[in-house]
Parts: C-alpha cells; sequence; structure tokens
C-alpha cells in the first residue's frame, strides 16, 4: 500500500514537471544568487538561502530551505567550510541528485580561488577558524572575476542548449567589472595604508585589495564573541597605532564596536557586506560602490 | 532538456570527482563529552545523583562515495561504576535517489515526534521530557530501515516509513523480524525572514505489546519499574503511540546566531497496552517548552510537561501520574561548549521518588561537529 502511493507519487512528479524549464539556482549567499542571475538572465530562476542581516556560519536547516534545495538544479555556495553547519545537513535531508558533492550542480565558489589566511596545523583553541583558508572571497573583485568564469563554464555545463547565452553574458561582465575596478581603484588610493580594527576575519579580501592594515579583531578569537577583557585589551592597541575605524558587517552585534568606539572616538564603519546589506548595495557592483564609499567617507 | 541535463550531469560526473573528493579521504571524527553533578532525586530519571557522566559519544560520519553517507555513533555511559559501550547509530544513507527519495539502513534514531530523531547533546535541557522517558526510553533507536520521500510542494513535506526490529523499544529479545513499524510526517515553512515552523505527525506500531514478553520484563525491574535509567527501553509500551509535534522559532531578521525564541510542543498517546487492557488503558503525556537565546553566549528554557501512565501489574494496571517543570540556565563559551544549570521540579504519584533537583552538566564537542537539524 505505501509502496504504491510512493509510486504514484514519483509518477505524478516527474508528470508535473514542465518540459523545458529554467535552471533552479539554490544560492547560499545573495552574492552568488546576484552573480548566478547576471550570467544566466531569463534561464535561470535564483533563491538565496541567507541575507545580509543574517551571520552565514550560523544558519538552522530550516524546513523552507530543505524543501527550496528539492527541486535546485545547482547550489552556489561560498565552501571553505563557512556553511559547514547547515549546509551538509541541507544536501541530504532534500536528497537531490543533482547538487551532491560529487555532481556539476554542486559549485563551492572559495573552491577556485587561492584563499588567504591558510593555517598549517589548527586547533578550535584558536577559536573556530577554517583550516581551509578564510571563506569570505567574494570582496576581492580579482578573485570575484575568476570565481564568475568558473560559474559560467558550470552553468554551460549544466545547461549547454543556452552555451552561447552564457558566453555572451559573461562578455559582458568582463567588461563592465574592469572598467569598475579601474575606478573603484583609483578612488581608493587613499585608502591604501589606513588602519582598521574588524569585528571578524571576514575583511581581509577587501582590505588585501585596498591595501588597508588590519591592527586587530574584536573577537577575541575567530567565532567568540567579543569579551569585556579583550576589549579593554584593545585600548592600548588602540593608544598605539591609532587605527582609522573599526569595520562590521550589517549582520554583526554592534555593542563590543560601540563600546570601543565610545572610548576612544574611533568611527565605526558598518558596511553592508553583501547583497541587502545597506539599501543602496542592490548589486554586486553598488555593493563595492556603497563600500569604497562608505570607507572614504570615513577617513581624514 | 532534462534529458539532455541528466547526460550532460553524467559526463561531467568524471571530470569534477576527482578534486571534489580529494579532501575528503578521511572520516569526520567527533567526541561529545556530557558529565553532571545532579543534588536531588527524581522519578524517571536515567540521570545518577552526585558526579556522572551521560553520553560520551563518539561519532565518525563521511561521505561512503557518491551515492552513500555512512555514520557511526559509539555511546559510553556509566551506571553504578560500571562502564558500558553502546551502539547508538551505525548507518548507511543514501544521497542521490531519483525522486528525492532516500533511504537509511542500519542502527539509527527514530524519526518519530520532534525530540526523538535529535541527539541528546542539542537538548537546551539535560534530560528528554518525562513522557519521552517513559514511552521511548528517552531517545528510541533501532536496527532497521527507514525511507523518506519530500513531496513536490513549494513548502517542507516530507513522509518517511521505519521498519525496526523493536529489541531497543521492548528491551528484549524476541523471534519477530520486525517488531515495530513507524508511519510519520512533517510539514514547515517560513513566515516572512524571521519566523520558522515545522509541525509533524508519528504513528508507531508495536507489534510486540502482543507476544508476551511484558510479564518478564517485569519481573526484571520489579515493581518500580519507573525508577531505571540502566535500561534503554521504554518502561511503558503501547501497541498503538501517536505523537502530534510542532516546533516555532523566531529571530530577529532570521539572524539566530544572537537572539531566537523557540517554542515547541508535543503530545503522546499510547493504547492497547497489553492483553489485559481495557479500552481505558491508556499512556498519555504532552510537554511544551520554550527556549530564548539572549546573545551568543547565554540562553534560558522553561518547559513544563507531564505524563499520564498505567503500570503493568500482571492482568491489572496502576494509574501513575508525574508532572514536571524545568528551567534551564545556559552558558557557552564558543559554539562548542556549554554549561548548563537545571532545576527540575516533580509532582508525582505512585512513583517512590519525587522532588526538586539541581542539575549543573557540561556538554562539550571535540572535534568534527555536525549540524543539528531545525
Amino acid at each position: 500500500m505505501i509502496f504504491k502511493s510512493l509510486i504514484i507519487f514519483t509518477l505524478l512528479q516527474s508528470v508535473t514537471l514542465p518540459v523545458w524549464a529554467e535552471i533552479n539556482v539554490f544560492a547560499c549567499e545573495p552574492e552568488w544568487k546576484a552573480l548566478a542571475e547576471i550570467l544566466g538572465g531569463n534561464n535561470i530562476n535564483a533563491f538565496s538561502a541567507t541575507t545580509a542581516l543574517q551571520d552565514p556560519h550560523h544558519i538552522e536547516a530550516r524546513p523552507s530551505l530543505i524543501a527550496k534545495m528539492r527541486n535546485a538544479d545547482m547550489v552556489i555556495c561560498t565552501g571553505a567550510e563557512l556553511e559547514i553547519g547547515w549546509l551538509p545537513l541541507l544536501l541530504r535531508k532534500a536528497a537531490n541528485a543533482r547538487i551532491q558533492a560529487s555532481q556539476p550542480g554542486y559549485f563551492m565558489a572559495a573552491e577556485h580561488v587561492d584563499k588567504l589566511e591558510v593555517h598549517k596545523n589548527i586547533d578550535r583553541s584558536m577559536g573556530d577558524v577554517h583550516a581551509s583558508g578564510n571563506p569570505h572571497v567574494h570582496l576581492d573583485p580579482y578573485r570575484l572575476l575568476k570565481i564568475v568564469e568558473k560559474l559560467k563554464n558550470r552553468l554551460v555545463n549544466i545547461d549547454p542548449a543556452n552555451a552561447d547565452a552564457y558566453q555572451h553574458k559573461f562578455e559582458q561582465f568582463i567588461v563592465d567589472w574592469k572598467r569598475n575596478v579601474t575606478q573603484w581603484e583609483s578612488k581608493a588610493v587613499k585608502l591604501k595604508g589606513k588602519k582598521a580594527i574588524v569585528y571578524h576575519r571576514n575583511w581581509s579580501y577587501l582590505t588585501d585589495w585596498l591595501n588597508i592594515d588590519v591592527i586587530a579583531d574584536l573577537e577575541p578569537k575567530p567565532g567568540l564573541p567579543p569579551t569585556s577583557s579583550h576589549l579593554v585589551r584593545l585600548l592600548s592597541v588602540v593608544k598605539q597605532s591609532k587605527p582609522d575605524f573599526i569595520l562590521i558587517a550589517a549582520y554583526q552585534d554592534a555593542k563590543g564596536a560601540q563600546w570601543l568606539s565610545n572610548k576612544t572616538g574611533i568611527p565605526i564603519v558598518t558596511l553592508p557586506f553583501t547583497i541587502g546589506g545597506s539599501a543602496n548595495a542592490e548589486t554586486i557592483k553598488s555593493l563595492y560602490d556603497v563600500t569604497i564609499n562608505q570607507l572614504l567617507a570615513n577617513i581624514k | 532538456m532534462k534529458f539532455l541535463n541528466f547526460y550532460a550531469s553524467a559526463f561531467a560526473l568524471a571530470l569534477f570527482s576527482a578534486e571534489i573528493f580529494a579532501s575528503n579521504f578521511n572520516p569526520e571524527i567527533g567526541v561529545i563529552l556530557d558529565g553532571a553533578y545532579k543534588q536531588g532525586e527524581t522519578a524517571l530519571s536515567g540521570a545518577e545523583e552526585g558526579f556522572s557522566l551521560g553520553h560520551t559519544e563518539l561519532t565518525l560520519s563521511s561521505p561512503i562515495d557518491d551515492l552513500f553517507y555512512g555514520r557511526f555513533t559509539a555511546v559510553l555511559e556509566s551506571h553504578d561504576g560500571n562502564t558500558e559501550v553502546g551502539l547508538e547509530e551505525a548507518y548507511l544513507q543514501t544521497t542521490g535517489l531519483p525522486s528525492n527519495l532516500s533511504i537509511r539502513a542500519g542502527r539509527f534514531l527514530s524519526q518519530v515526534g520532534y525530540l526523538n530523531g535529535r541527539h541528546t547533546h542539542s537538548d537546551a535541557f539535560s534530560e528528554r521530557p518525562a513522557v519521552y522517558r517513559a514511552l521511548l526510553g528517552s531517545h528510541y533507536f533501532d536496527d532497521g530501515v527507514q525511507m523518506n520521500m519530500l513531496m513536490p510542494t513549494p513548502f517542507y513535506w516530507r513522509a518517511g516509513l521505519e521498519v525496526l526490529n523493536g529489541t531497543q523499544l521492548s528491551g528484549s529479545n524476541h523471534d519477530e523480524t520486525a517488531g515495530v513499524y513507524t508511519l510519520s510526517t512533517k510539514f514547515g515553512d517560513d513566515i516572512g525572514t524571521s519566523q520558522s515552523w515545522q509541525a509533524g505527525f508519528s504513528y508507531l506500531y508495536n507489534r510486540l505489546t502482543d507476544i508476551d514478553i511484558s510479564e518478564e520484563h517485569e519481573e526484571d525491574h520489579g515493581h518500580e519499574s519507573g525508577h531505571d535509567g540502566h535500561n534503554h527501553s521504554a518502561n511503558y509500551m503501547g501497541k498503538n503511540l501517536y505523537i502530534a509535534d510542532v516546533v516555532w522559532k523566531w529571530s530577529p531578521n532570521g539572524n539566530a546566531r544572537e537572539e531566537q525564541v523557540a517554542l515547541s510542543a508535543e503530545y503522546l498517546y499510547a493504547d492497547k497496552l497489553n492483553r489485559f487492557a481495557a479500552s481505558n488503558d491508556y499512556h498519555k503525556g504532552w510537554y511544551v517548552s520554550a527556549v530564548q537565546r539572549l546573545s551568543s553566549v547565554w540562553s534560558v528554557g522553561a518547559r513544563y510537561g507531564r505524563a499520564d501512565l498505567k503500570d503493568a501489574h500482571g492482568d491489572h494496571f496502576h494509574d501513575q501520574q508525574i508532572e514536571e517543570s524545568n528551567l534551564s540556565l545556559s552558558w557557552s563559551h564558543s559554539h562548542f561548549s556549554t554549561v548548563r544549570l537545571m532545576y527540575t521540579h516533580q509532582t508525582t504519584d505512585g512513583f517512590s521518588a519525587s522532588g526538586n533537583a539541581m542539575t549543573l552538566q557540561y556538554v562539550v564537542s571535540l572535534g568534527a561537529h555536525g549540524a543539528h537539524d531545525f
């Protein structure tokens, strides 16, 4: 009886699938959804599992996410252990053959670029560090371009019928992106050598690109919330090296940064971090625009 | 189009598998250390007074190949100075079957109810609710097969079937090849970005109440079947067990790290207790739980539950009742360590132990720490 109804459901499912379908993309973070949309246009239908106001390290494997992953043709995530607390479980629960780790429908962006802060020997006393390096790669425009190229190749692989369309959109993107990078870099010359305190090491690729020096973290260890004793210690760091700003992301708790800012007068710059993190960061381009403009507005 | 995709995928598989599996040769190894100090004695409790070790778990898990995932959990428990090794999970699960079908085989936690399928170390309280301890032996795992399917709906809808041996529930060996069957379904979705919910219904059919093992079982444990933490089997059984469960969670903008409210409730009902049972002989119980994460470090929880039970004595039953309230305060230094203080207040009828207890517990995780269910 149960087998019979399962068979009926299987049949129903195959019947209700449209013959021609868009590529369903399950993106873990908004930046990958946006890039998939740039490349895919009308050929894809993308969903982002998280928003810029959510900490991507700490997402629950919610029923709604399983339902979204159920019929995805592709998952695009950061990888490098960023989503280790929820993605593997979602993949098992969704039981979707097309997007398992061995399939072309499984795309981890950070696997395609060199990573900063790769640790040879780690243990948990160092905090919640990612063994394979810092996963927050999307704020370096060069790495981002490399990822977009790999993503284009993967889309072509999954949906060869629209290969020309993906290639065309990609070529458009390169031209625009390279022009933007030149503009951002000329604007950001003034940021070179500025000093920052960061909440978490999720700015490393941005600061590395713009030659901003990160002198301290608000987190005593990666992944641990700021403690009062650590903040007190930071006071002397501030006195010695006079940083220009404290960088936090829209999703991060501002309390520790506020305390330090009140004590020292160093401005807090709350950056969007990803698309949707502030009202005017609506696209991948405006995300970079807003980020650089906010940094420039806070230097003397 | 779909066919084209399929062939393209099959071809591409060969290209991508090499780079992806390169880092996955070793299984993930995780250890849970769980210890407590308990002051006061409570009915139907698995935790001993004074210092005790709870579930010390060793878990290994890994993808086996592109079709199977495997998981192994050994549990070490200490009772009256003896250390026992138990096997709680040893299963393989498919990951790539068509139509979102998944099959699990081996030993695993039954997916009935909300709490049962979850690992106890992820709970917000030091012990499962009284009705779980009575009817499911705290958490019911067994040998068998599980099959699940996701329905093609825009919200989450899973339907599942399990065929299980039943030995771990009845606590006795028997000749049946399949003593327990379960059917369960779960629904769930989000409401906006801040709220998520899940509701489920489960049915567990226990054939072993027909087979005359209940009397033998009772002789083993004597009259005070209620005070037995040593055995994992359920102390109270029924041929039919029905469970309804609901969970609702809220966090600001869906950012659960700093702040979250989680409400959950379950109702359990078991009838046809054995061949002597009349129509008004049944077990029932429920609990409601509220847990609030105040920051990434602190969380508080409150839980109230009761269970109305029938204790079998040959051809008749004695009524038993237990009401339990818990308050808990948890401190997590990191994602991998938690220290919890829990206060338990019980009012019982038909049990020798009753009253208040304080438990100070630690739960820490070493090595790989898998994701938790919603």
